[in-house]
């Protein structure tokens, strides 16, 4: 669970953000081939979201 | 929940059909919710994006929609039904956007020119909107025979939508308030 120890903090207001989805995409971008998940069959994308100003990110799941 | 921020309700009008009657059932939502408090609203029209047709998905984001999508809390899907399903430029749009919509509830309005009031686009609608990660309410607003229902101007001339409208954005408010305490406080992992 390495991924929650590394918190995104907000692009907008620089606040911690919550990692609160985790979504299946499709493998679309360059470097997306080593972090396919066999197993589930896709791209993990993590979804984050500030309490602080309502920023949405993501990123894809390390 | 962060109280001082408004909830952010955006209408988006899902069709750039002319002379689209789905354009009075998408002003009158917007006009119900400017009459609740503490809620921002907006109408989004799809045929006034820049949109190309020759890509597709999070190639042909547009900007300002993307920010639209990120800062709303819910949506109001304004869909007629055109051969028994939703546009596919409705979709189009939609599918250029994904983080924007996660854990954001939504409501579907649905128009048609004959008495079903859209459903079997609603119904079509339904899977496309659980993959975006929208969270869908159990109210829609079916506005069938839609010539009857507004007048030449636009004008609402069945005032029951009024009470299916305020039904509809209950829940709707109900569950944006609930996913914006989820986003906020509530981490994948608790």
């Amino acid at each position: 669970m390495a991924h929650y120890e590394n918190k995104m903090i907000c692009p907008k207001c620089g606040a911690e953000m919550n990692h609160h989805a985790d979504k299946l995409v499709d493998p679309v971008k360059a470097d997306d081939a080593k972090h396919i998940n066999l197993a589930l069959g896709g791209v993990i994308e993590e979804m984050h979201y500030c309490p602080g100003c309502g920023a949405v990110a993501s990123r894809r799941e390390r | 929940m962060n109280s001082a921020r408004p909830l952010s309700i955006p209408v988006i009008l899902g069709t750039t059909r002319k002379g689209r009657m789905s354009h009075h059932a998408a002003r009158f939502m917007v006009e119900q919710i400017a009459k609740r408090e503490k809620i921002l609203t907006e109408l989004i029209d799809i045929s006034k994006m820049p949109l190309p047709t020759d890509d597709a998905g999070e190639a042909v984001k547009d900007a300002a929609f993307s920010d639209k999508m990120a800062r709303a809390d819910a949506l109001v899907i304004v869909t007629p039904e055109y051969n028994h399903s939703f546009p596919g430029l409705l979709k189009h749009v939609l599918d250029s956007c994904l983080k924007e919509y996660i854990h954001k509830a939504a409501g579907i309005v649905g128009v048609s020119a004959g008495p079903f009031g859209g459903v079997r686009a609603i119904q079509d609608f339904l899977p496309v909107m659980r993959e975006l990660g929208l969270v869908n309410i159990f109210w829609d607003v079916n506005f069938g025979n839609v010539s009857k229902v507004f007048d030449e101007t636009g004008k609402l001339a069945d005032t029951a939508f009024v009470n299916r409208a305020d039904k509809f954005l209950n829940e709707l408010i109900w569950m944006a308030k609930t996913l914006r305490y989820g986003r906020d406080n509530i981490a994948l992992d608790a």
